[in-house]
């Protein structure tokens, strides 16, 4: 009796620490015109979804999953995955779609073009010389 | 008498009746606007500046209705020359996804430090650059326009491993389409009537002119897989190349023996047949490189 009873404290305790270990870091904003979540840390792993320039998504820091200091874990609608941090921002950002909209739709892009579009920016090297 | 007083009494009082009849019975809000004489309040309500309150706000509604216009106006802009550069190329590089196979899985190179060390070398700060590595044989290399003084370099993974290819060299590869992006020898190929006029204007009312990018994307396919490079421009950007690396004796040895891989690749290798069409000629860039030979 005694076994069962310590076996159930234990085990309210546990969900009691995975509960509350879960942090919202804070409301992060899509910089890039479009931009994947991505299922792991690694630029080419596999698309959890895509999403637009100024889209919000929660950062969120948890014990359970730990990422590349590059990388933010991040929930997005019904999806939890992974965007590099360079890509996101606490201001909302002043988007192309945003600031030409009428032009943007009229090019009606097509969802592999949405994907690829998002893909390019993983897969760029990018890089700036410094200021003088 | 008595009957004649009786007569004139009775005629009045029906007078009176009939009139009392005739006269327009007010509504009751009537009698209470006439309660409430506005015309009579004026004054008080002038010295309470609500009438003033009231113009204020009128004022404000025109203003936002103005804003409102404006803003919506705006929507129909066509991006600035210099925002369609990097976006047309970005839309072209999307549109070629599958013929360029840059999405793959890369070696890491290091070309990011390695690119801005030589470029930093040469005098060349606050200059940003992106690097697409492609999984193509068939398309070698390309540099390509981007935004806000931004450049887009593509370089293809086998050609690199053909070459056997090491950091500083592939840096150099880079270098060269930086200079001749430089130069605006890609724009001027591909600059169309449409993207000098349209840019920066409004359509409001009608549609974008959908065919400034179709035009675009058509001059790309032809500058990048056609078109590429006449001697002239090659010459200048060897000269270009030379006089930069000259101070750097290393670097400008990298960039010769480079040159003559290429040349000798090029011409044993038919995979790499239209490299000659488009960057012409590595035998070439060699000669111009080399010093003139005395004739005894």
């Amino acid at each position: 009796m005694n076994m069962i009873v310590f076996l159930l404290f234990s085990g309210l305790v546990f969900a009691e620490t995975s509960a509350t270990d879960e942090r919202v870091v804070g409301v992060f904003y899509m910089k890039p015109l479009l931009g994947h979540v991505h299922q792991s840390a690694v630029k080419e792993s596999a698309s959890l979804t895509t999403i637009q320039c100024a889209h919000p998504v929660k950062v969120i820091e948890t014990s359970r999953v730990q990422t590349d200091p590059l990388w933010a874990y991040v929930e997005v609608a019904d999806h939890r995955g992974f965007i590099l941090k360079d890509y996101l921002s606490e201001k909302r950002p002043d988007c192309f779609q945003a600031r030409y909209p009428k032009f943007y739709d009229s090019l009606n892009l097509d969802l592999a073009e949405l994907y690829y579009w998002g893909r390019l920016y993983d897969h760029y090297v990018q890089g700036h010389t410094r200021v003088h | 008498m008595i009957t004649m007083f009786k007569v004139t009494l009775a005629s009045i009082s029906l007078i009176l009746g009939t009139a009392a009849l005739a006269a327009p019975q007010k509504l009751q809000e009537e009698k209470e606007l006439e309660l409430v004489d506005f015309k009579s309040v004026k004054k008080v309500l002038q010295k309470d500046g609500l009438s003033q309150s009231v113009k204020l706000k009128e004022k404000k509604v025109e203003a936002m209705k103005k804003e409102q216009s404006v803003v919506e106006k705006s929507r129909f802009t066509y991006p600035t020359q210099d925002e369609l550069w990097g976006f047309v190329s970005e839309y072209w590089l999307v549109k070629n996804a599958q013929l360029l196979q840059w999405d793959f899985q890369k070696p890491d190179y290091g070309l990011e430090k390695s690119f801005a060390s030589i470029l930093e070398g040469m005098g060349f700060y606050q200059k940003k650059f992106k690097i697409l590595l492609l999984n193509n044989p068939s398309m070698v290399r390309a540099g390509l326009p981007g935004s806000d003084g931004e450049v887009i370099l593509l370089l293809s993974v086998p050609f690199i491993r053909s070459l056997d290819l090491s950091k500083l060299e592939i840096s150099l590869l880079l270098l060269e389409d930086f200079f001749r992006l430089e130069q605006g020898y890609f724009k001027k190929a591909v600059e169309t009537e449409k993207l000098r006029t349209l840019p920066g204007t409004n359509f409001h009312g009608g549609k974008p002119d959908q065919s400034m990018v179709q035009e675009l994307m058509t001059k790309y396919d032809k500058q990048i897989n056609e078109t590429g490079f006449t001697f002239q421009q090659q010459f200048e950007t060897t000269k270009k190349m030379d006089s930069f690396l000259k101070s750097n004796p290393e670097l400008w040895n990298s960039y010769f023996h480079l040159l003559g891989k290429i040349d000798r690749m090029v011409k044993t290798n038919h995979q790499y047949k239209d490299y000659v069409r488009l960057y012409p000629s590595p035998e070439m860039q060699v000669k111009w490189l080399s010093p003139p030979e005395k004739v005894l």
